[in-house]
């Protein structure tokens, strides 16, 4: 057992630096105080992560090897800049709701922490071995640690076009980051980084419903349904881009609803998220977009400078991945292809796909928003969600192995990954404002 | 009031039911294995693991053929492989950063072929040989 907890505490003290960085430089993006300080968590992870991947090309562009000196003068520099632009104190008193119901907060913490601990034992249990992990987001990972730079026969040689060549690159630089700083490829260790991942998401879930004034009891509910929600927090799932987009999506979609309302620092932290998940997944940069063309519809007065923030960054990350490895076509699309008959082929074959718990389930959700209030918060985050289901459900229709493929192998992943999303906004329909 | 007990009602069904339909049976076992093979090294638990689970005799293979690989070996050609996804996925993984082409008619300079099963094909050079697999180079 030795030697495996070894590595997982190089990959646990890896997580822990950069977090102490993120920290740091999160002051760039949330107030001080109380009220922000468990997505104050979330937000230190997602500029960890940002950190650990950004470290590798920096190093690179560098000509320097990625190392522990190169992630404390990235993270030094992050800090600094945390300090330099450090978003002030909000004035006026804070939305958070009392305390609620303690008992079935309490209960609520328990099961988060369940599950938390199922999540562990899954993501651990063996190397990371799903598909895509292995064909993708690995191989690139492992390619790029083992190479020492990015090499071209990734994006060139048509035996690899298995792996994606078209895909961002964030996810493979941040394993093969942690790899370098803890001085070795061990994906098996590397897995506890996707429980680090979902406990980011957890804080940052709690923490903004509670800024949004939801009571304990809320918060706690809908961060225990999260937890627990194992088609997100897979053993399938740990390795693939899914789970670390999610904790993107939902910073992305809450600091959306945070600057539509005007809050400080709100524009900074879209900007961000709007990178981390252009970064992170190709349709990263269709939510960017999203969120932006939401914005400048219902922003009111502040549609534009929302807008602004929630598309350039994402843009400037596509420009640097096609400046980096060259124009790469949608390897599994077919724009051309679309016909009635395969909407109808790819709606029923989703129809199919969630079955009588599946659908119980989307049958709960439903009951939940229409149950509470109307929230100008939740409507952005579920307008982003729409946005989100129609385009996964839209693009089976051009998948050249045919809409049915499509959907099998990647609607229920993609789909899950919305839930943090989902739990954010039906959250919000039941704060006390 | 009936909205809002809709709504405690909606999310406690919700959690009760993101509960119930955890895969507990397999919880137990994976803490077994989790103890039993954290002291293994990576390799062994990966050959136990489910990413093998199709060929786990193809991943000795991998293996062994990646800890024989000369030093400089620019890439690798895999022969008799059935050349489905998972025996191409697993051994980009494995190779990697080496590319790795399927069955190529010609290899190129600086690249090994790795074949697996016993049967050699004409016109290589054998480079190691143990059984189940060989490493080769074209004959020139």
């Amino acid at each position: 057992m030795s030697l495996f907890l070894l590595s997982i505490a190089r990959v646990g003290a890896v997580a822990a630096a950069a977090s102490a960085f993120g920290w740091a430089a999160s002051r760039a993006a949330c107030p001080p105080g109380r009220e922000f300080r468990a997505e104050r968590v979330a937000w230190a992870w997602a500029i960890a992560a940002a950190l650990i991947s950004g470290l590798v090309p920096a190093c690179f562009l560098a000509g320097i090897e990625p190392g522990w000196p190169g992630l404390f003068a990235l993270g030094a520099l992050a800090a600094a800049l945390g300090w330099w632009f450090r978003v002030p104190e909000p004035a006026g008193p804070s939305s958070e709701a009392g305390a609620g119901r303690t008992g079935l907060a309490v209960a609520c913490g328990a099961v988060v922490a369940l599950g938390i601990a199922l999540y562990l034992v899954r993501a651990l249990t063996e190397p990371m071995w799903s598909n895509d992990y292995v064909a993708i987001w690995g191989l690139k990972g492992k390619t790029i640690h083992a190479a020492g730079t990015l090499p071209r026969h990734l994006f060139t040689d048509p035996a690899m076009a298995y792996s994606h060549p078209e895909y961002p690159l964030g996810l493979p630089f941040f394993y093969a980051g942690v790899a370098f700083l803890t001085g070795r490829w061990d994906d098996h260790a590397m897995a506890l980084v996707f429980p680090i991942f979902q406990v980011a998401t957890l804080f940052g879930l709690f923490g903004w419903l509670r800024r949004r004034g939801a009571s304990r009891t809320v918060a706690g509910l809908a961060a225990a349904i999260l937890a627990c929600f194992e088609p997100l927090y897979s053993a399938f799932l740990t390795g693939m881009a899914e789970v670390p987009l999610s904790l993107g999506l939902l910073l992305f979609g809450s600091s959306l609803s945070d600057a539509i309302e005007g809050d400080p620092g709100a524009l900074r932290r879209l900007a961000f998220a709007s990178g981390l998940i252009t970064a992170t997944k190709n349709e990263g940069l269709f939510f960017a977009a999203a969120g932006c063309l939401l914005a400048l519809a219902f922003g009111s007065a502040r549609r534009w400078r929302c807008a602004l923030a929630a598309l350039p960054t994402a843009l400037v990350v596509q420009t640097a991945h096609v400046l980096w490895r060259g124009r790469v076509p949608l390897r599994d699309f077919d724009f051309s292809t679309f016909s009635v008959e395969r909407l109808g082929e790819a709606l029923a074959a989703a129809a199919r796909l969630p079955g009588a718990v599946g659908w119980t389930q989307l049958v709960l959700v439903g009951v939940l928003v229409a149950a509470g209030a109307r929230a100008p918060e939740s409507r952005w985050m579920l307008g982003l969600c729409a946005c989100g289901m129609a385009a996964y459900l839209l693009l089976p229709v051009f998948a050249i192995r045919g809409p049915e493929w499509l959907v099998r192998a990647a609607l229920p992943r993609t789909t899950a990954g919305l839930a943090p999303l989902a739990a954010a906004a039906v959250g919000a329909r039941y704060a006390r404002r | 009031m009936i909205r809002r007990a809709a709504g405690i009602a909606g999310a406690g069904a919700l959690l009760a039911l993101v509960l119930i339909v955890q895969p507990w049976p397999e919880l137990p076992q994976r803490v077994r294995v989790l103890v039993r093979t954290a002291p293994l090294e990576l390799a062994r638990r990966r050959l136990g693991g489910s990413g093998t689970a199709f060929d786990r005799e193809y991943f000795v293979f991998l293996e062994n053929a990646r800890r024989r690989l000369p030093a400089g070996t620019r890439g690798v050609g895999l022969y008799g492989t059935p050349g489905t996804e998972p025996y191409t996925y697993l051994a980009g993984y494995v190779f990697a950063p080496r590319p790795v082409h399927l069955a190529p008619g010609a290899l190129p300079e600086g690249w090994v072929g790795a074949i697996y099963g016993t049967a050699r094909p004409p016109g290589v050079r054998i480079l190691q040989d143990w059984g189940a697999g060989a490493l080769a180079v074209e004959s020139r």
